[in-house]
């Protein structure tokens, strides 16, 4: 289904607001009726604005895979909130907007749901250099920001609070491959990073760590985005002989540079984030390309209750860390300002944390929670990603990894640690 | 030190990039020629040529060369079409103005090939095959088809410009479009065959580009770039430059990976720009068409 289609129902799906024109079409008829009929005049119906809420997740570009699915993860979310009264007695609307994995769009994008429709929360934002431009028009404008950009840098801005990412950092993540990779009998490893804020943190993580386990890694390169080969990086680090290669890249590079090293008869292991190779990448890449391949993802936490309403919710039998992240922003944000009673930013980045972490009753709904807020009661809400706990910063916690191994086309899963 | 045969292998992999480039550059240099703008738009249908590619090799199960004239005729038949509809009514307001809304353009058409095809990335049904080794230098089958198709259609294009009326008359209209509709040459018959010919060769780099890669609605939009940095480097509106240009900056491209680290690559074509212009502010070959 072309995700254009996608998009256009997300934002303006039946329920979509008018609500400037409203009142004026609502008098016009009015008006009609009486010129027309001299009958009663329409009732004009008091009833609270609707509340926007923005989504600027990729629908297009590198992160175009998982961007309509995280939209659509929020709206379900949503739709459930709506069902059970809405927020503060009026009803949610997402205004979804496309951030296209680039930073210039992006920032457009995120300068109208600001200024034009003045959100007091934007999530969604996925590549690292996306985050990196929106975050500082959220925090100067008071807006929350919610993301599953993975680069270090991106806690570290002087954000206010105004930011949380439900996404392991870089560091987090960087440490636990190299484990893992370590873990598989790997003596020399390379790296192969697209340039992007998360490149240089990642091998210097990920070297420390292979080093403190015995393992070494033999070389790193960053290379070069938009690239239609990359031949020559991947005799660069044919030459220092390794018996594993980390992709880290997104699906369009990783894609060139798998059919090149399967060309150049590469015959060691291979490593790559789960966003870099897609049952999509695996379609369209003949199976002796991708045979073998090691994916690793964030995973959702399984054995959470979270995560099994969000199964029922999306429909689908196994939600993914992007699926589930979006779910837990969807439902922070909805109990943010439920327990704020107040939709601002600044609302939102004083309670987010008293919804989630704490000695309150357990929810795993944002519904739950707003009922037992409605009571009055403390709530810590546990997410369908993890257990939604932020450091000062706005990092979690901990989180749990998710390794798949591709034979003949497909994921099989070597183990969630 | 490098080796030789690390020089060695940076070359033959410089020139099987600038190639591939030189097929949509002479496409844009050839629009520049007759009809002096810089078509943007130049991008997407490099996307719709291997996007229609795409759908005879995969969908309809065409071998490789059908599957690449589809993709040139395809890209020129629209490149004719969205030029008569949309680009022509901008000319009189001046090339500024026609070169943004050949970008305007190119944004549309690449969201309607986002509409029909959606996002994913889609690779040709074609096998992929391990990589010949002569000496200690690495060339794959595939780059080797791909050089072959793009100079089979280079060589065909400068025998149209060379050996045929209608190339002649292109040559003409671009030397000199007054002395040319003096003579009775109908420049707009000449622009329609220039929009083919420019947007076919887009169509068929665009096919090219995704052989060796997968494709998705931003393939042209990411190589636009190099494209009309070679168009640059080569003399804006030269065709023979136009090979050199790609070729100038395909080789330096991988030349620099000797001395730099591969994240600047793509600075390479730019500053490849600034000192040919500063040298010789219209392209190595000048803008002589041909």
């Amino acid at each position: 289904m072309p995700y254009g289609l996608r998009m256009h129902e997300i934002d303006n799906g039946g329920d979509m607001p008018h609500s400037t024109r409203e009142p004026r079409r609502r008098f016009l008829k009015g008006a009609g009726m009486l010129a027309l009929g001299g009958m009663a005049p329409a009732i004009v119906r008091a009833q609270g604005e609707p509340l926007q809420l923005g989504v600027l997740t990729p629908l297009t570009g590198a992160g175009g895979f998982d961007g309509p699915r995280m939209a659509k993860a929020m709206q379900a979310v949503i739709d459930e909130v709506n069902a059970n009264g809405g927020l503060l007695g009026r009803k949610v609307v997402l205004v979804v907007e496309d951030g296209q994995t680039n930073p210039e769009a992006a920032v457009r994008a995120a300068r109208k749901l600001i200024d034009v429709t003045k959100v007091p929360a934007i999530m969604g934002t996925w590549a690292s250099a996306v985050t990196s431009a929106v975050a500082p028009l959220c925090w100067e404008s008071k807006t929350f920001l919610t993301t599953v950009s993975g680069a270090d840098s991106i806690t570290r801005l002087p954000h206010q609070g105004y930011l949380i990412r439900t996404q392991p950092n870089n560091h987090l993540q960087a440490g636990k491959h190299a484990d893992f990779i370590a873990s598989m009998g790997v003596a020399r490893c390379f790296m192969m990073s697209i340039q992007a804020p998360f490149a240089e943190p990642t091998q210097t993580r990920a070297t420390e760590v292979l080093k403190e386990k015995g393992s070494q890694m033999v070389g790193t390169l960053i290379y070069d985005k938009d690239k239609t080969t990359y031949r020559s990086e991947v005799d660069r680090a044919l030459r220092t002989n390794p018996d594993l290669i980390y992709l880290n890249g997104y699906a369009p590079d990783v894609t060139i540079l798998l059919r090149d090293l399967y060309r150049a008869s590469y015959a060691g292991k291979r490593f790559a984030q789960s966003y870099a190779v897609t049952s999509k990448v695996l379609e369209s890449l003949p199976h002796q390309v991708t045979e073998g391949v090691i994916t690793v993802q964030p995973s959702a936490d399984v054995t959470s209750p979270a995560y099994e309403l969000a199964k029922k919710r999306l429909g689908i039998a196994e939600p993914d860390s992007y699926e589930t992240q979006a779910t837990d922003w969807a439902s922070l944000v909805s109990l943010a300002i439920a327990k704020a009673k107040l939709a601002t930013g600044t609302g939102i980045r004083d309670n987010v944390r008293k919804i989630c972490q704490g000695d309150g009753t357990k929810v795993y709904s944002a519904v739950e929670g707003l009922k037992l807020l409605a009571q009055g009661r403390e709530i810590n809400y546990e997410g369908a990603s993890g257990p939604c706990d932020f450091t000062d910063i706005g990092d979690i916690v901990d989180c749990k990894f998710r390794y798949n191994k591709v034979a003949d086309g497909k994921f099989v899963l070597l183990k969630v640690a | 030190m490098p080796s030789l045969a690390d020089v060695g292998q940076l070359l033959v992999n410089g020139v099987m990039a600038g190639t591939i480039l030189a097929v949509p550059a002479i496409g844009l240099t050839a629009i520049y020629a007759v009809l002096r703008f810089p078509n943007f738009a130049l991008a997407s249908h490099a996307t719709i040529g291997a996007f229609a590619g795409y759908v005879a090799n995969a969908r309809l199960g065409w071998p490789l060369l059908p599957s690449v004239a589809i993709a040139f005729i395809v890209a020129g038949g629209v490149g004719v079409i969205t030029d008569e509809t949309v680009l022509k009514r901008f000319r009189p307001a001046g090339y500024i103005t026609t070169a943004i809304a050949s970008i305007a353009l190119t944004i549309a058409l690449e969201n309607v090939v986002r509409f029909v095809f959606g996002n994913e990335l889609r690779g040709y049904e074609l096998p992929i095959q391990r990589d010949w080794r002569i000496g200690a230098i690495r060339v794959g089958p595939q780059q080797v088809t791909n050089l072959a198709i793009a100079g089979v259609a280079m060589a065909a294009l400068f025998g149209f410009l060379g050996f045929t009326r209608m190339g002649k008359a292109m040559r003409a209209v671009a030397d000199n479009p007054m002395l040319a509709a003096i003579k009775g040459i109908d420049a707009d018959t000449i622009g329609r065959i220039v929009n083919f010919v420019g947007m076919g060769l887009a169509g068929l780099g665009g096919m090219l580009i995704g052989l060796d890669t997968t494709i998705d609605p931003l393939t042209g939009f990411r190589s636009i770039l190099s494209v009309f940095a070679a168009a640059v480097v080569g003399g804006l509106g030269s065709i023979p430059g136009a090979v050199i240009g790609a070729l100038t900056v395909g080789i330096g491209e991988e030349l620099c990976l000797l001395f730099l680290s591969p994240d600047y690559r793509s600075a390479v074509g730019f500053v490849a720009i600034l000192v040919v212009l500063t040298l010789r502010p219209r392209g190595i070959l000048g803008q002589r068409a041909y």
